[in-house]
C-alpha cells in the first residue's frame, strides 16, 4: 500500500517542476517511504530512488527519508542494511547539503550513551562527505558540526582507569578517534592554504603575505575553536595513563593529534602557553579573544605539554626555565582556583613540574611583584586545608614548601612576611614559622650568613612571629598550631644563639618578647586552665547529680545543630583541651627556664 | 675631666640591715667600669644580682671600687668597645639596584661562522629573530627550528623573541646582543648559563650539561 503511494507521488512529481511541489506532496512521500523502507520493502525503495526520471524528486526531498534509514542502519538487521546503505549514500551525493547537514545533525542527537556512540560512528563519513561538497562555503557549517559532535561525545562516561580505557565500553575512544579523522581533510585544506600563502610571499621577494580570503581565515578559525574546546572537554576532565601504563592509549593520541591539529593551522604551541603572558595585541572584537583563545583550554594544552610531554619537539628548549614557570603561574592560578578535583590535580602537577625546573635557591624577590606569585599560594593553601581529598591535599603541601625551597634567601624572606599577613590560618603560619627557623637555622651555620635571617631584617620578623595576637585573651586552641611553632623557634634561638655572641639579636629583643608574647601567654595560660578546669568539675557534678541535664556545650553546622554532646563527650572534649594546655605550658616553662639561665651570670 | 664618684656610706653603714643590697648594688652598677663588673658578676638584671650576690661580697666590692679607682671612663678604650656595641645599626639606605654584577668571566664562547652587516646589533628589549640548531657536548640533537624536507608541511619560523630580558638562556641573551643581523655563530655554553646542575628533567638534556647552539640571526626588530 505504502508502496504504490510512493510510486504515485513520485510519478505525479516528475513532471512538475520543483518549486510546485505542494507540503501534501512531501508529507505523502515521508510517510510512504518511511513505511516501506520500516516494512522491509527497501529494494523497492531503492530502484525508485536510482530511477534517473527521479532525479530531481530525490534531489529535493530525499533527505526527509534521512531518519527511518539511520534507524534501520543503527538497529544493523542484516537483512535490510546493504539496500538501506545504498539508498543512504546515493541520497548523500544527490540531495541539498545543507538540507541533509540538518537532517544527519538531528539524527546524531540522542541521550543514552550507546545510541550516541554507534550514530556518531556511523554519521562523522557522511557527514564529512556533505561537507565537503559545500565546497568554499563550508567553514560555518563544519563549525556547527564539529560543535554539535563534540556535545554528543563528552555526553558518554569516560574511562577513569587503563582498564576502562582499554575496554572502551562506552566507546569514547572510538569516538574521539572517529572524530581525528573526520577532521583531517579539512585541517589539510587550512595547512594547504597556508603553506601557499608563504610561498607567494617567497616568490614575490616581499613582506606581504597573500591576504587569505574569509572563507579561509573562518575554517582556519573554526578547527581552531574545536581544538579549544576539545582541550576542556574532554580532555581536562580526563586522566590521561602514561606510555609505561598503558603502551596505547587512543585518549593520549587524540590529544597528540589535537596538538598536531594546532600546529598545522599555524597555532604555536609556544606562543598559545605564552599567550597570556606576552602583551600579544588581543583579537579584536567583543569576547572574541575569549571565543578563540579560552584561559581554560590554554591551560589545559600547557599541562599536556609539560606534565604529559606531548608534542615535545614542538617545544624550544631555549626558554629559560624561570620564564616558563612565569607563564605557566597564569595556567596554574586558573587550575587551582576551580573546586573541581581532577583540575585541582592538573594545576599541582603543572606547577611541580614547573618548579622541579629551577634550580633551588634561584627565584628572585622580583618576581613576587607579580600578581599571581602571591595568588598562586592562597589558592594553593586553599587546596591544602579545603580540598575533601586528602592525597591532594598532602600534594599540595608538598609543592608548598617546594615552592618555597626554589626562592632565593631574600625573596623567602619576603614570601613569609607576606603569607603572615595575607593567610590567617593557624597551621598555615604554623608551618611558616618553621620554615623561618629552618632559615635561621641555616645563616648561623658558618659561611651561610645573610641579612635576611640575621642582622638587621630578622627582628623586624621575629616581632611578626613571637607575638600574642589578642594578648592575655588570645584563644589559644585555635591559634594552636601557630603558638607552638613560635614557642618552637624561640626555645631554638634562645639554645642556638649564645647570649655573648647575640646573632640574631634575641638577647637584646628579649624584654620586649616577654612583654608581647612569654608573659601575656603564661597570664592566658593559667586563665584559660582555671576555665577549663573549672567547666569539667562542673560538667562532672553534672553527670554525677543529674541523669539529663541541659548542656551547656553545643555545636552546629550550617544550620542545624547536631544532636548535643553526650556529657562523656564533653569530658573528653575538656580533657583533650587541658593535655593542650600542658603540652603548650611544658614548652613555655622550658623556654622562661632557658631564658633565667642564660640571664644569670 | 669629670670628678670621680664619692663613697655615700661608710664601712658601718654598709653592714647595716638598713642598707638593702639594691642599693648597693645599683650604685656599683652606675659608677664602676664594665669590666670591674664583669670580674665581680655584678653585670645584669639588679633582681637576678640580687638574689646572687651576698651583702659581704657587695661590701667588699664597693670598697674595691674607691680603692682601684675603676670607675666608669677610667678605661677608655673598654668604654669605647662598650659604647659599639650598643650603637645600633641604622636602616642602611638601600642599595640602587646594580647591574647585574658578573662574577666571573662570560660562561660562554661564540665563534663566528658567517659574518653579519655589523651595523643591526640588537639592544635589550629587540625582537631578534632566529634559526638555530641545539646539540649535546656528545653530538646529540636536541632542538632545531630549522625545516628539513619532512617536515615542511608544518610551516617552520624563525624563533622570536625579546633578547635581553630573561626570556631564554642566559648564554643566549648575552650572546646575541654581540651579534648582528645576517650573523651565523656558533656558541657554546656552560651549564650555568644554560640549564645548570638540574638539566632538564625528562628531555635529553642531562644535569651539567654544556649545550652547542648554531644560530643566525635573520632578523632584528
Amino acid at each position: 500500500m505504502a508502496l504504490e503511494q510512493l510510486s504515485d507521488v513520485v510519478q505525479r512529481c516528475q513532471a512538475l517542476p520543483v518549486d510546485s511541489y505542494t507540503s501534501e506532496d512531501q508529507d505523502v512521500f515521508l510517510i510512504s517511504g518511511r513505511t516501506c523502507i520500516e516494512e522491509g520493502n527497501v529494494a523497492q525503495v531503492l530502484s525508485i530512488i536510482l530511477d534517473e526520471k527521479n532525479k530531481e524528486v530525490v534531489r529535493y526531498m530525499g533527505w526527509s527519508l534521512l531518519p527511518p534509514l539511520v534507524g534501520i542502519l543503527l538497529k544493523k538487521e542484516e537483512r535490510n542494511v546493504p539496500q538501506c546503505l545504498a539508498i543512504f549514500n546515493h541520497l548523500i551525493e544527490s540531495c541539498s547539503p545543507k538540507e541533509l547537514l540538518i537532517g544527519l545533525l538531528e539524527n546524531m542527537e540522542h541521550d543514552d550513551p550507546d545510541t550516541i556512540a554507534e550514530s556518531v560512528h556511523l554519521l562523522l563519513t557522511p557527514l564529512q562527505k556533505v561537507l565537503m561538497r559545500l565546497g568554499n562555503r563550508k567553514a560555518s557549517s563544519l563549525g556547527m558540526t564539529l560543535s554539535s559532535v563534540l556535545d554528543q561525545v563528552t555526553k558518554l562516561p569516560l574511562p577513569r582507569t587503563k582498564e576502562q580505557e582499554e575496554d572502551d565500553v562506552f566507546s569514547v575512544c572510538r569516538s574521539c578517534t572517529d572524530l581525528i579523522v573526520f577532521v583531517r581533510p579539512f585541517v589539510q585544506e587550512v595547512s594547504r592554504t597556508l603553506l601557499k600563502s608563504d610561498e607567494l610571499s617567497d616568490s614575490t621577494q616581499k613582506m606581504t603575505i597573500r591576504q587569505r580570503t574569509d572563507e579561509e581565515d573562518e575554517l582556519r578559525t573554526e578547527l581552531l575553536k574545536f581544538c579549544m574546546k576539545a582541550l576542556s572537554r574532554p580532555l581536562l576532565e580526563v586522566h590521561l595513563k602514561e606510555p609505561d601504563t598503558l603502551a596505547v592509549s587512543p585518549l593520549r593520541n587524540f590529544a597528540e593529534d589535537i596538538l598536531n591539529i594546532l600546529r598545522t593551522i599555524g597555532e604555536p604551541l609556544t606562543a598559545l602557553v605564552h599567550r597570556p603572558v606576552l602583551k600579544r595585541k588581543l583579537v579584536p572584537g567583543f569576547l572574541e579573544e575569549e571565543v578563540r583563545y579560552p584561559k581554560e583550554s590554554l591551560a589545559s594544552l600547557t599541562h599536556l605539554v609539560f606534565v604529559h610531554l606531548l608534542a615535545a619537539d614542538a617545544f624550544s628548549y631555549v626558554y629559560s626555565p624561570v620564564f616558563c614557570l612565569r607563564c605557566n603561574m597564569e595556567h596554574i592560578c586558573l587550575l587551582l582556583s576551580r573546586t573541581e578535583e581532577n583540575m585541582i590535580q592538573k594545576g599541582l602537577e603543572l606547577y611541580e613540574k614547573s618548579l622541579l625546573r629551577v634550580d633551588d635557591g634561584t627565584l628572585c624577590a622580583d618576581l613576587l611583584e607579580i600578581r599571581t606569585f602571591l595568588t598562586v599560594p592562597k589558592n594553593l593553601v586553599n587546596v591544602m586545608t579545603m580540598c575533601p581529598r586528602h592525597d591532594l591535599r598532602t600534594k599540595g603541601l608538598k609543592i608548598f614548601q617546594l615552592s618555597i625551597d626554589k626562592f632565593d634567601t631574600e625573596a623567602k624572606y619576603k614570601f613569609f612576611q607576606y603569607t603572615l599577613k595575607a593567610i590567617s590560618h593557624s597551621g598555615v603560619q604554623g608551618y611558616i614559622i618553621k620554615n623561618i627557623k629552618n632559615q635561621i637555622n641555616s645563616a648561623l651555620q658558618t659561611g651561610n650568613s645573610n641579612t635576611w635571617f640575621l642582622g638587621i631584617h630578622l627582628l623586624p620578623l621575629l616581632r611578626k612571629v613571637l607575638i600574642l595576637p589578642d594578648g592575655p585573651e588570645t584563644d589559644l586552641l585555635q591559634y594552636l598550631d601557630r603558638l607552638m611553632e613560635s614557642l618552637n623557634l624561640l626555645r631554638y634561638l634562645i639554645i642556638r644563639d649564645k647570649v655573648t655572641e647575640n646573632q640574631t639579636g634575641i638577647w637584646t629583643e628579649l624584654y620586649k618578647i616577654e612583654d608581647t608574647f612569654t608573659k601575656p601567654l603564661r597570664v592566658g595560660l593559667n586563665m584559660t586552665r582555671a576555665h577549663y578546669e573549672k567547666e569539667l568539675q562542673n560538667t562532672m557534678e553534672d553527670k554525677k547529680a543529674k541523669t539529663r541535664e541541659e548542656m551547656k556545650v553545643s555545636v552546629s553546622v550550617g544550620d542545624e545543630k547536631l544532636p548535643k554532646m553526650t556529657s562523656q563527650s564533653q569530658i573528653q572534649a575538656l580533657h583533650s583541651a587541658l593535655h593542650t594546655f600542658d603540652m603548650i605550658e611544658s614548652v613555655l616553662v622550658r623556654v622562661e627556664e632557658l631564658i633565667d639561665v642564660q640571664e644569670t651570670p | 675631666m669629670a670628678a670621680d664618684p664619692v663613697r655615700e656610706w661608710s664601712d658601718e653603714q654598709l653592714k647595716s640591715d638598713d642598707l638593702p643590697k639594691k642599693d648597693i648594688i645599683k650604685f656599683i652598677q652606675e659608677n664602676a667600669a664594665h669590666s670591674f663588673l664583669n670580674e665581680h658578676k655584678l653585670l645584669g638584671n639588679m633582681k637576678n644580682v640580687a638574689k646572687t650576690a651576698k651583702k659581704e661580697q657587695l661590701i667588699i666590692a664597693y670598697n674595691q671600687l674607691f680603692q682601684s679607682k675603676r670607675f666608669k671612663g677610667s678605661e677608655p678604650i673598654e668604654e669605647v668597645t662598650e659604647k659599639v656595641k650598643a650603637v645600633k645599626i641604622e636602616d642602611k639606605p638601600k642599595e640602587a639596584k646594580a647591574e647585574v654584577v658578573d662574577e666571573g668571566p662570560p660562561r660562554y664562547t661564540k665563534s663566528v661562522l658567517k659574518k653579519g652587516d655589523k651595523t643591526n646589533i640588537p639592544k635589550k628589549g629587540d625582537t631578534v629573530s632566529c634559526w638555530y640548531t641545539g646539540t649535546l657536548e656528545d653530538g646529540t640533537v636536541f632542538d632545531t627550528n630549522i625545516p628539513t624536507a619532512a617536515r615542511k608541511k608544518k610551516q617552520a619560523k624563525p624563533l622570536s623573541f625579546k633578547v635581553g630580558m630573561g626570556k631564554v638562556i642566559r648564554g643566549w641573551d648575552e650572546a646575541l646582543l654581540t651579534m648582528s643581523k645576517g650573523e651565523q655563530a656558533r656558541l657554546e655554553i656552560e651549564p650555568e648559563w644554560a640549564y645548570g646542575k638540574k638539566g632538564l628533567p625528562d628531555s635529553k638534556i642531562p644535569p651539567n650539561a654544556k649545550l652547542i647552539f648554531e644560530v643566525e640571526l635573520v632578523a632584528v626588530d
